[in-house]
């Protein structure tokens, strides 16, 4: 049986997917942790649906549950850690406008990215997806100049391990 | 370019990389069981409060209330378990109160405070109950040396070839160590338990704590 919510909800999580898999690509090294994050986010969602009122849009929602499940709920299933794994399958290239030194400079930054630890994910999660500092700090529950030197802090330390 | 600039532009790039998920999928998961640390929190901690509750009830039967009365506890011992259900009524109370503040929606402090609040009323359930536990066994240790015909008679018969106050000293000591090595044994079971759950949590807790002082 499937319901009018469970319709609604369904369709909302298709068309805005990207943003649970961007979630994934940060916090899971391989293919399989990325699926498995998928779906407890998908679930986490659904159980907090009927709170979900439309007074926000359903994005900002997902950003919140979906980091909060990242972070927070998820139990990491006892796997190897495997960065290699990570930077040559999940880093898909383009043919097209292809840079050899872009591209060493990417795998290095995306190696970096996965060194941060859960809450230093999150922000660059939320500076890469454009997000302000006060919509920052809402999703954390950190204060907006904390977060601003944070995120500073985060951002020196990726160009650091870009020019040494 | 600035690095970071190239970083925002690959990630923009890469929207269209993912294997989309299909609605049917979608559905499929939306009946699946959730695998998260509160599930497990609630689980483990609902098994505690029935598990030390049904302790409190299961023991008093009609020879519990016989030994009882030999011991001269007859009248002590129901106002401590009356007292004794109410706090575990009361704690149960607070369990369910803290586990509904549990939001996912809230933002990631809020979350991480709301489940380290309700795993704390459950930690200190149990150091009630291990506590409670102590009280009851040294109590009825002291008054069975008092009443129990049985201890006395050994007593006694030990006293012949000891010292009393020798012997006295000993069973202090060795019901200590009893009583010393049941709570550590529990203590270190929980410490496993909730640590392997709660290290992550508190971890990414202490990270933010930093942050926003």
């Amino acid at each position: 049986m499937k319901s009018e919510s469970e319709a609604l909800f369904v369709k909302q999580l298709k068309e805005n997917q990207n943003i649970i898999h961007k979630i994934c690509r940060l916090y899971t090294t391989d293919e399989d942790s990325h699926n498995d994050l998928f779906q407890e986010i998908t679930i986490q969602l659904w159980k907090a649906f009927p709170n979900f009122r439309g007074d926000s849009k359903f994005t900002t929602w997902a950003y919140r549950v979906g980091l909060n499940t990242a972070i927070t709920l998820y139990r990491k299933k006892k796997r190897t850690i495997d960065t290699i794994e990570f930077n040559s399958t999940f880093h898909k290239v383009t043919q097209d406008d292809y840079n050899f030194e872009e591209e060493e400079k990417l795998k290095l930054l995306y190696s970096a990215i996965s060194e941060l630890n859960d809450i230093e994910k999150a922000l660059v999660f939320l500076y890469l997806e454009d997000k302000d500092y006060t919509e920052i700090s809402e999703t954390l529950g950190i204060s907006e100049v904390n977060a601003r030197v944070k995120m500073n802090r985060v951002k020196g330390k990726l160009k650091k391990i870009l020019n040494p | 370019m600035d690095e970071l600039d190239l970083l925002k532009k690959d990630w923009k790039k890469q929207e269209g990389s993912f294997q989309q998920i299909s609605e049917k999928e979608i559905y499929g998961m939306l009946h699946k069981g959730s695998s998260s640390i509160v599930k497990w929190i609630v689980i483990i901690s609902i098994l505690e409060l029935v598990l030390w509750a049904s302790i409190s009830f299961f023991t008093a039967d009609e020879e519990y209330f016989k030994t009882l009365k030999m011991y001269h506890l007859d009248t002590v011992m129901p106002i401590i378990s009356v007292i004794n259900y109410g706090v575990i009524l009361f704690f149960i109370y607070l369990f369910f109160k803290n586990y509904r503040t549990i939001n996912t929606t809230d933002t990631v402090k809020q979350l991480m405070q709301s489940i380290l609040k309700t795993r704390k009323t459950v930690k200190y359930y149990v150091w009630y109950n291990l506590a409670m536990t102590a009280f009851s066994f040294i109590l009825v240790f002291i008054f069975q040396f008092m009443y129990d015909p049985n201890i006395r008679k050994m007593v006694e018969k030990m006293s012949q070839n000891v010292d009393p106050n020798t012997f006295y000293c000993i069973m202090l000591v060795v019901y200590a160590v009893i009583i010393a090595i049941f709570v550590g044994l529990i203590w270190l079971f929980y410490r496993l338990l909730y640590g392997i759950l709660m290290r992550r949590l508190e971890k990414n807790y202490n990270e933010l704590k930093k942050i926003d002082f």
